[in-house]
């Protein structure tokens, strides 16, 4: 039976999240602030592009932050999820795109990138399964010692072994898909918007409120939340374990493998594809604190608006720096992250 | 009269077996056995005996000693404290670059120092071992994961700074520090690279055997009960943290003036990390010496596939990976654990009759 119980939307649960963070405030203040900055001294289009990186941080980041809250794995192989959306988007669209060019038609090349993005959900969320049952399952099994740091050991195997076997079957060549629609950009003012960035941007948010809708309002949603709440009192009331975890770690890879495919565009797919996006979903996650979901939405357009800045002040290849300076702040400042973490226990002392 | 032999006979018998006895508690102490000697002897002797007296085979002796004394120093954090360090190469390149930049006596860059080899490679150690301080104080009071990542990113950017900092560095066109010895034979570094593993295996065991040892492993095993027990968990990690990003650094020192090229990425990139750490866990975790005996036996391996599968690049990197998961399900002890089961066997058998 259901009990009718209201859930709280993603804004006001943000709201309550916020009231007692001051420096969840300050970064949301400063990241507005830098939003402005960026539209006046580098123009409105850098302006867009931030906001379409930040959105697929925010997809990524979504999926990094919901394995480790729900399954405790601090996920290492999440950027080759990343990857193998890319190269699935890239194996799916160019037959298609071939196609066309010998007999065109109009829906097919509306829809034909839809379908590659599907397509990379879907391997994407086959793969997790598979990956899920094949190494954490019977790790689960045998003990749940060091669980933390064994899966950690465990992602760092998986991820050597998608990124040299792609490189073994597939060789190291850019597989790339510079425009998923002929079309000319839509140009309002001086900024040119592309399809392929407002599709990217639209697909992650759409993918993120679904997401989101499904946690919390479906049964199986709330049960993944259970999960994360109180394993052993999820347990006490039904809930089959094993399921929700394979079904996590699955819905996670699909979302990174989303990611993937819509900015194929952006990252031409070869084997180490996933290591920046990786980069930046873990600077995410440590920044608005390990296994918070509603911060890793909004983290994911902070990440990117501190990306911006960074290129524009201090040339890409600090790109790398900045972001320990930023982390180490973080840790001596407020060790939780700026939202809170929701995992218990993340002070030794 | 026979009763007399028997006696002064038992008598030399209990002396030589206290002598034998003695021997063995002084090679424990520093963490070998009568077994791990003769191993030790044999590796040792390989490079005089054909077919290993050859100048390439020599050389992947020496990587095999490299990555050995590496898998030691990195087991001495990740098999005790249970802390992955994933900014090792990147600690142990900050060594290497420290060491280089100090002994560079080329007018390529805008520090020209010119010290000997021998005394930079120790500052480098010292280097490595305060970024190792920071990051620990800045993270070891978090739980393991934080440490893990904040390493991690410290790792990249110490390799985005060595190639963003050309005239310090030459970044990515490569620096050429200068030779440690002076000849290109390789065989005389197989014996200073034996030496650094033998010291970084004999120092880091003395510490495990010590008071300080059992600190780590209670806090390793059971973090809340060693607190409970009086043990002040920060501290000893950062003391162990540090110590193994010492000696990190020294064996950059030594890599930098062994090969004679530096660039960022074949020496500080994540994959190096990685290689270490699966050396490390198929060794087995906890025992340090198990990556040292592994480490070997790969290097050949490795340059074997190399040699023969070069159609196949990276294959040893995908076994690496398979290896490792393997490994952490099934079998968490690796070789090291593999190799007490079957002396234990071995034993009992004997005893059996």
């Amino acid at each position: 039976m259901e009990a009718t119980r209201v859930q709280p939307s993603f804004g006001e649960r943000l709201m309550l999240n916020l009231r007692s963070r001051p420096a969840a405030w300050i970064m949301i203040a400063m990241t507005l602030g830098f939003l402005v900055i960026i539209g006046i001294f580098a123009g409105p289009s850098q302006l867009v592009n931030t906001i379409v990186t930040g959105g697929m941080w925010a997809l990524m980041a979504v999926g990094l932050a919901l394995v480790f809250g729900v399954m405790n794995i601090p996920h290492f192989a999440h950027g080759d999820s990343f990857m193998i959306g890319a190269y699935v988007a890239y194996f799916v669209f160019t037959p298609i795109q071939a196609s066309l060019r010998d007999n065109p038609n109009p829906v097919l090349s509306a829809v034909g990138p839809l379908i590659a993005w599907a397509a990379a959900a879907l391997v994407g969320f086959v793969v997790g399964a598979i990956m899920e049952k094949l190494v954490f399952y019977p790790l689960r099994q045998r003990t749940r010692k060091g669980w933390v740091m064994n899966t950690f050991l465990l992602t760092v195997g998986i991820s050597f072994v998608l990124v040299y076997g792609t490189n073994l079957i597939l060789g190291p060549n850019f597989r790339g898909v510079p425009n998923y629609w002929n079309m000319p950009p839509i140009v309002i003012g001086s900024v040119r918007l592309t399809m392929e960035r407002i599709a990217a941007f639209v697909v992650a948010i759409v993918a993120i409120v679904a997401f989101w809708i499904f946690l919390s309002s479906t049964r199986t949603g709330r049960a993944i939340r259970a999960v994360a709440q109180d394993e052993m009192g999820a347990e006490m009331v039904g809930i089959n374990l094993n399921f929700i975890y394979t079904l996590t770690f699955a819905l996670a890879t699909a979302m990174a493998a989303l990611a993937g495919a819509s900015l194929l565009f952006m990252f031409p797919a070869y084997p180490t594809v996933g290591l920046k996006p990786l980069y930046f979903a873990w600077y995410v996650v440590m920044l608005v604190g390990l296994g918070n979901v509603q911060g890793a939405i909004v983290g994911g357009f902070i990440v990117a608006v501190l990306q911006t800045l960074t290129q524009q002040f201090f040339g890409v290849s600090y790109e790398d720096v900045v972001p320990v300076v930023v982390m180490i702040l973080v840790l001596l400042l407020v060790p939780n992250g700026i939202f809170g973490s929701e995992v218990k226990g993340i002070q030794e002392q | 009269m026979s009763m007399e032999r028997t006696v002064a006979e038992t008598q030399a018998e209990r002396v030589s077996g206290g002598l034998w006895q003695g021997i063995k508690a002084a090679l424990a102490r520093i963490g070998f056995s009568p077994i791990g000697v003769v191993a030790f002897i044999i590796i040792a002797l390989l490079p005089l005996v054909p077919p290993f007296n050859q100048e390439h085979i020599t050389r992947w002796l020496v990587m095999g000693a490299f990555l050995g004394a590496q898998a030691v120093a990195f087991d001495f954090t990740a098999g005790y404290i249970n802390v992955v360090n994933f900014g090792f190469a990147a600690i142990l390149g900050v060594g290497a670059y420290t060491s280089a930049v100090l002994s560079n006596t080329l007018p390529i860059l805008i520090v020209q120092p010119g010290l000997p080899p021998w005394l930079t490679i120790w500052i480098g150690a010292l280097a490595s071992g305060l970024i190792g301080f920071l990051l620990g104080m800045l993270t070891l009071r978090l739980r393991g994961i934080f440490a893990a990542v904040m390493a991690w990113f410290v790792g990249i950017a110490l390799m985005g700074l060595a190639t963003n900092l050309p005239k310090l560095t030459r970044g990515s066109l490569g620096f050429a520090p200068p030779p440690l010895l002076n000849t290109t034979n390789n065989l005389p570094y197989y014996y200073v690279a034996l030496g650094i593993l033998l010291l970084t295996y004999i120092c880091l065991r003395l510490v495990t055997n010590s008071h300080m040892g059992l600190a780590f492993r209670a806090i390793g095993q059971n973090i809340d009960a060693a607190r409970a027990s009086g043990i002040n968990p920060t501290r000893y990690r950062v003391i162990n943290f540090t110590l193994s990003c010492v000696f990190a650094g020294l064996l950059g020192g030594f890599y930098a003036h062994y090969i004679g090229s530096l660039t960022p990425r074949t020496v500080m990139h994540t994959s190096k990390t990685v290689e270490v750490l699966a050396l490390a866990y198929i060794g087995g975790r906890g025992s340090m010496w198990g990556g040292a005996a592994v480490a070997f036996p790969f290097v050949f391996f490795i340059e074997f596939l190399r040699s023969n599968l070069a159609q196949l690049p990276g294959l040893h990197m995908v076994i690496y990976g398979v290896l490792l998961i393997i490994v952490m399900i099934f079998y968490p002890g690796g070789v090291a654990q593999l190799y007490s089961a079957i002396a234990r066997r071995v034993q009992r058998r004997a005893k059996g009759g």
